[in-house]
């Protein structure tokens, strides 16, 4: 029989978690709402807390927790700014090629400065072209003797503008067919970061896009090897990027039920609080039936990726079913709020925002419906 | 004419500000009480320079005080008053012993009862010898009142604060016995009281305040708590909190009031975004006026007050505020043009 | 090195129990299944023995009387830096006053082994007594100063302390061993690290019944303390409340009438 609860351990973890996103992250939202910054000062606490370390292994400088820790911690720090919790789980996200693909030079050159935050990473792989469909991807390269030249632009890429170290999707220019990830770092020549996103919601968060021309990059630069670039950029999207999303979802969408709870039990109309009307009532009861659910589906598929298998399928689900719920879920939250919810003062103007963002990130819920159909067809 | 014992004992406190409100609030609840059980109070006083303040102590009620007397015992030094008062309990085996909970009385009452194997309750507003002869101790607690006994061991010890009982009018006419006791010499500290040192206060103090304004977690962060300063500013008021408030780091914990904090007389009292704690609730002895303004109309508070208002605190204080200066203003100008 | 030891309570979350009300039908308390947290105050306790740790070495042991819950307590008390923990748990504890309490725990700190110093919180957010941690002192026969919001000579076995007073302070030589109970302003205690929590999973919890501690049952729970609570009482109040209407101005001028028909403005 399957135990449901969490170890001693992962609730203490949970509670470190909360505390530092209380307390260490809810400070820097407002800046990073009106001003759509302040990610250095967020990075600054993440790195101070350990929480880059957490899904490193112990033997290159990180915690080793695995990967239901990383979701606790995403949840948690999603309940307060969604921004921060995205950046983090991309960060993440651009670390876990290197840990599951890198050859132990990477591993030792990178990991260790992951971990403590000093470097950071993220994974490019949408372009203009369309990031549902990775092989569509323009972005080439040419093996030039012994190393390669780079060409291409990605775009809506978080952490575009501050990550160290880009794992980058490229095609062979000689050879549709062959892909190849490469760690492209800043300060090669030719490899900036050009135009910054203001997205709608996840304000703060940085998202953008970057430009490579001619950029050499040198062999050992290769993440898994030449032509093996499609299996490393999915493996690293389909579970740690969805995965991450999971947990911004379930912790916005914790937030709304929270906003909205609280909101009900104090505002009075007809003499009584509106959370005694059954309507109001409704909207509450899904948003808790949705979170309900979507915490078994991601931490389903956490506890399954944290055993050692692929996961992509069981995190598609997990990832459809928890951005869909949170987007209603903030409208509803707004909905109950009534003539405050559209005041920018009630966070939930924010939730209704960041949701919007939440659902296309790591994948379209279309896109999921496609991968999920494949895994029921096959 | 039959010796009556001495059933009632009061650890009595003074200084150079002459002898504690709290210490001789509990002479005249301990004449009370020993009233009820036909026997005596006694009173211990441990200090330097004591002539007059024993008098006093007889006039508020007490039967015998004893008195020691020695520059051994200022400053306060608490393994030595300890041992002389455990030493004197002992010989007189009173019923009762009461504390006053000042800094002082809250380290002591529980070495005594330590070293006495005695019961001890905390916080008392209210001590009834009931129709066994046995003392109960109200306390507040979970928004009501509890009941505690200690039946079997002696004494029964209770600490109180300062305004739970009202002061005994001092009656001149009044005898008692002084006894001066004899204070060990050369007793060896292990925790000696270098010496106290008086920090300068800020603000109307509570305890003498005819208007208090208390906050709570409503104010939401500093900017709400500045804005509820103001307006017991505006009011000339003494400016209370509860312990959300001091948990969160916006005011002291001087400032709080309460079972564990200060019990304050004022004439009108104004919670400000507070719920209504009944260990809150239960500091503020006897107001004319109590008003209340909190958001949650479920709140507590609002069942324990005159006037309530259902307004986001940091919206109506400012609103409340503004009107107060505009009429202060106002009335200036009038009496002006007149 | 210094052995140190923290006692530590477990206590339904402030901010939750703060709703617990007793039933004026039942005339006792509903059954809320409120989590246990570590006592506030304990934190403060706990930060000072790891700042002396971490200052001049110690070895910290963590003494927590309660429920098997309370388990979680001690854990997390590890995975904040202390070294052992111990849980005294046995349905025997049950009731016990401050005095039963103190007596317990001072068993317990004796069973441990030698100790320099104990630290305690002042008090407790439930019971809030303050008397545990004086209690404590006697039965150890230990020096004791309690409210103590500074530590300014740690060094050797004499050490200075300032402590809360009336009006101000007291500063107090205290020679070791000797037990301390904190006041907030003593520390600002650091936030769980998830090092520390994974540094915990090699630690310690020892389990501690009365029989392990070798003490009598008359000595314990509800058998071993003088006080006891025989009734529990609504209190009604005595006040009709007015609740003032109308708009937000409008309910400015009310007050502001009222507020000077009682002559305060």
């Amino acid at each position: 029989m399957i135990d449901f609860t969490f170890t001693e351990e992962q609730e203490l973890f949970r509670k470190a978690a909360r505390e530092f996103a209380e307390t260490k992250i809810a400070p820097h939202v407002p800046t990073m709402e009106e001003t759509n910054r302040g990610w250095d000062e967020v990075v600054k606490e993440l790195a101070e807390a350990e929480m880059f370390a957490v899904t490193i292994p112990e033997e290159y400088g990180g915690l080793g927790m695995g990967y239901v820790a990383r979701l606790i911690a995403i949840e948690e720090i999603a309940r307060v700014s969604v921004a921060t919790a995205m950046m983090y789980q991309v960060f993440g996200l651009g670390f876990e090629p290197f840990i599951k693909f890198g050859t132990e030079e990477q591993k030792k050159k990178y990991l260790p400065k992951f971990a403590t935050g000093e470097r950071l990473a993220t994974v490019a792989v949408t372009e203009p072209s369309g990031g549902s469909d990775p092989k569509g991807c323009s972005t080439r390269y040419k093996k030039v003797k012994g190393s390669y030249t780079l060409n291409g632009r990605k775009c809506f890429i978080t952490n575009s503008h501050i990550a160290d170290a880009q794992v980058i999707l490229a095609v062979d220019e000689g050879n549709p067919e062959a892909f190849t990830t490469f760690i492209v770092e800043k300060g090669m020549e030719g490899f900036k970061p050009t135009h910054e996103e203001h997205k709608v919601g996840m304000r703060g968060c940085n998202t953008g896009e970057s430009e490579m021309k001619d950029v050499a990059v040198p062999a050992e630069n290769v993440l898994g090897g030449e032509g093996k670039g499609l299996k490393v950029a999915m493996a690293a999207i389909g579970d740690v990027g969805r995965g991450g999303m999971v947990g911004c979802a379930l912790g916005l969408q914790q937030a709304c039920l929270d906003a909205s709870v609280k909101f009900s039990n104090e505002r009075i109309l007809y003499g009584k609080p509106i959370s005694n009307l059954q309507t109001i009532q409704n909207k509450i009861a899904e948003m808790k039936i949705d979170l309900e659910a979507g915490r078994l589906l991601g931490y389903r598929a956490a506890a399954m990726q944290e055993k050692g298998g692929r996961t992509s399928n069981e995190f598609a689900v997990a990832k459809y079913f928890t951005t869909e719920a949170v987007q209603k879920a903030a409208k509803m939250a707004v909905d109950i709020h009534g003539g405050y919810g559209c005041m920018e003062e009630f966070p939930v103007t924010r939730y209704l925002r960041d949701s919007f963002v939440v659902g296309p990130s790591a994948g379209t819920s279309d896109i999921m419906k496609v991968i999920i159909a494949r895994w029921a067809l096959s | 004419m039959v010796e009556k014992r001495i059933s009632v004992f009061v650890i009595a406190e003074q200084g150079e500000g002459g002898i504690q409100p709290v210490s001789l609030q509990l002479i005249g609840k301990a004449r009370q009480l020993a009233d009820k059980l036909g026997s005596k109070v006694g009173a211990l006083l441990l200090g330097q320079n004591l002539a007059n303040v024993a008098q006093e102590v007889v006039e508020a009620g007490a039967d015998l005080v004893f008195q020691g007397d020695s520059d051994s015992l200022v400053p306060y030094q608490a393994e030595l008053y300890t041992e002389i008062i455990v030493t004197l309990m002992v010989e007189h085996r009173p019923e009762i012993l009461l504390i006053g909970s000042t800094f002082m009385g809250r380290e002591l009452a529980p070495l005594i009862a330590a070293k006495l194997e005695a019961g001890l309750t905390a916080h008392c507003i209210d001590l009834i010898i009931n129709n066994e002869g046995i003392l109960e101790q109200k306390i507040p607690a979970y928004g009501g009142m509890i009941t505690i006994v200690c039946p079997e061991k002696r004494p029964q010890m209770a600490t109180v604060a300062n305004g739970v009982f009202p002061n005994p009018v001092l009656d001149s006419t009044r005898s008692g016995e002084i006894i001066s006791m004899d204070v060990p010499e050369g007793f060896q500290l292990r925790a000696q009281t270098l010496e106290i040192v008086v920090e300068k206060s800020e603000g109307v103090s509570l305890e003498s305040a005819s208007v208090i304004v208390a906050g709570g977690a409503g104010a939401g962060d500093h900017d709400g708590w500045h804005q509820i300063a103001e307006l017991a500013d505006a009011l000339n008021a003494g400016f209370g909190s509860t312990r959300p408030a001091v948990d969160a780091g916006w005011t002291e914990l001087e400032t709080m009031i309460g079972q564990s904090g200060k019990m304050v007389n004022p004439e009108v009292y104004i919670g400000v975004g507070l719920s209504g704690e009944l260990q809150h609730m239960v500091g503020v002895v006897a107001a004319k006026i109590m008003i209340a303004i909190n958001n949650d109309a479920k709140a507590p508070v609002f069942e324990q007050v005159d006037y309530g208002v259902v307004e986001d605190c940091r919206v109506f204080v400012p609103a409340l505020v503004k009107t107060l200066k505009n009429n202060k203003a106002y009335a200036g100008r009038a009496t002006h043009v007149n | 090195m210094l052995n140190l030891v923290v006692c530590v309570k477990a206590v339904p979350a402030p901010s939750i129990a703060a709703k617990l009300k007793i039933d004026p039908a039942t005339k006792s308390l509903p059954r809320l299944d409120i989590p246990l947290v570590i006592n506030p105050l304990d934190n403060h306790a706990l930060e000072a023995a790891l700042q002396l740790k971490k200052k001049s070495g110690a070895h910290i042991t963590v003494i927590c009387m309660g429920p098997p819950p309370a388990g979680n307590i001690v854990r997390e008390c590890l995975a904040l830096g202390a070294d052992k923990g111990i849980l005294l748990t046995d349905s025997a504890f049950a009731g016990a006053d401050a005095y039963a309490t103190a007596y317990t725990l001072a068993k317990a700190i004796e069973k441990n082994g030698s100790v320099d110093v104990v630290f305690c919180g002042m008090a407790s957010s439930d019971g809030a007594t303050e008397w545990v941690g004086p209690e404590i002192a006697i039965f150890l026969n230990m020096p004791v100063v309690t409210m103590v919001r500074e530590i300014v000579e740690d060094q050797g076995d004499e050490w200075i302390v300032k402590a809360d007073f009336e009006h101000g302070y007291r500063k107090v030589k205290l020679k070791l061993p000797a037990v301390i109970t904190v006041t907030r302003n003593l520390n600002q205690p650091k936030p769980l690290s998830f090092s520390g929590i994974l540094k915990a999973r090699s630690k310690e919890i020892t389990e501690w019944n009365h029989e392990k501690l070798g003490i009598p049952v008359e000595r314990i729970g509800l058998k071993g303390s003088p006080t006891y609570v025989t009734e529990m009482a609504h209190l009604e109040s005595r006040r009709k409340v007015e609740m003032l209407e109308g708009t937000l101005q409008e309910k400015v001028e009310r007050l502001v009438q009222i507020l000077s028909d009682v002559g305060v403005v």
